[in-house]
């Protein structure tokens, strides 16, 4: 672009300003990475959960679910890496990673205060994770995200309905439909744009 | 270029006006991405960085990424306010 030799008319200024607008636009992080690691760790995690309690003796189901702890490490860690390499920061990227945080803080007080809500951990999560992976889907404009995050709801309100034990597998087919189906759908539209 | 007075000479350039729209709908961006969206070269990206530093349009923060050099630019309220003020004059002359 060679700048002050070329006349800058009516015409040519608002072709700059809706180029440079749309050249911004669709920066939002489009990243599958978190659905997908997510998404596979909580599955096996509630599959597990559910085999230990209807097949097995073992008193402590419950520890499967520290798989969970390499993967927050991982995504730590990736989280760290990509903030680094990124070349622009959005305002739509920011809000996103506050939801995610806000979403964080929340599971925590839940699992804290596990024993005071009857244990009905599962679609507490549920509920949490469909308002974040809905708002997602709507900020990045992805419509399979957005499904995902309202069939959260739906299946929290199917885990409410249901026993402790079964609530574990509603939640291993609402991450397949909510994380996994969205975040490879994402990755393959990443990959072609 | 008598029709054009109103305009904010600041702005009324190529690669000035190209720079305040892209800084307008992002947070932040580093020098790098700048460049790539608007084809500048490096040496004219710069002088005209610095001109709407001056002005106040702009911040331009130098920091390090490791050992390299970090430039990224942030849009002001001062930035914004011109902006939509020469859209403002823009739409004038347009709908004449």
């Amino acid at each position: 672009m060679d700048i002050d030799k070329e006349q800058l008319t009516n015409e040519k200024s608002l072709e700059i300003i809706t180029n440079m607008i749309a050249a911004a636009k669709g920066k939002v992080d489009k990243n599958s990475f978190y659905f997908l690691l997510w998404g596979w760790v909580c599955v096996l995690a509630n599959i597990g959960h559910y085999y230990i309690l209807k097949f097995t003796d073992y008193p402590e189901p419950q520890i499967v679910w520290v798989i969970t702890i390499p993967a927050a490490i991982v995504s730590a860690i990736y989280g760290y890496f990509q903030r680094k390499r990124a070349s622009v920061k959005t305002h739509l990227g920011t809000i996103a990673f506050w939801i995610w945080m806000a979403f964080l803080i929340s599971l925590v007080l839940i699992l804290i205060f596990a024993h005071r809500i009857n244990y009905q951990i599962n679609p507490m999560i549920m509920i949490l994770t469909a308002s974040a992976t809905f708002i997602s889907g709507i900020i990045l404009r992805f419509k399979p995200l957005i499904i995902g995050g309202i069939l959260f709801w739906v299946f929290a309100v199917l885990a409410l309905l249901s026993s402790l034990e079964y609530q574990y597998l509603i939640g291993a087919i609402a991450l397949i439909t909510g994380y996994l189906i969205p975040g490879y759908m994402l990755k393959k539209r990443a990959n072609n744009g | 270029m008598d029709k054009f007075k109103d305009l904010d000479p600041l702005l009324h350039s190529q690669l000035r006006l190209a720079v305040v729209s892209l800084l307008l709908s992002v947070e932040s961006a580093e020098f790098v991405f700048i460049k790539e969206k608007t084809g500048a070269t490096a040496g004219n990206l710069s002088v005209q960085l610095d001109k709407l530093n001056t002005a106040g349009y702009i911040i331009i923060e130098k920091s390090f990424k490791g050992k390299k050099p970090l430039t990224t630019c942030k849009i002001t309220k001062k930035g914004i306010d011109a902006f939509e003020q020469y859209v403002i004059n823009l739409k004038q002359y347009i709908n004449k």
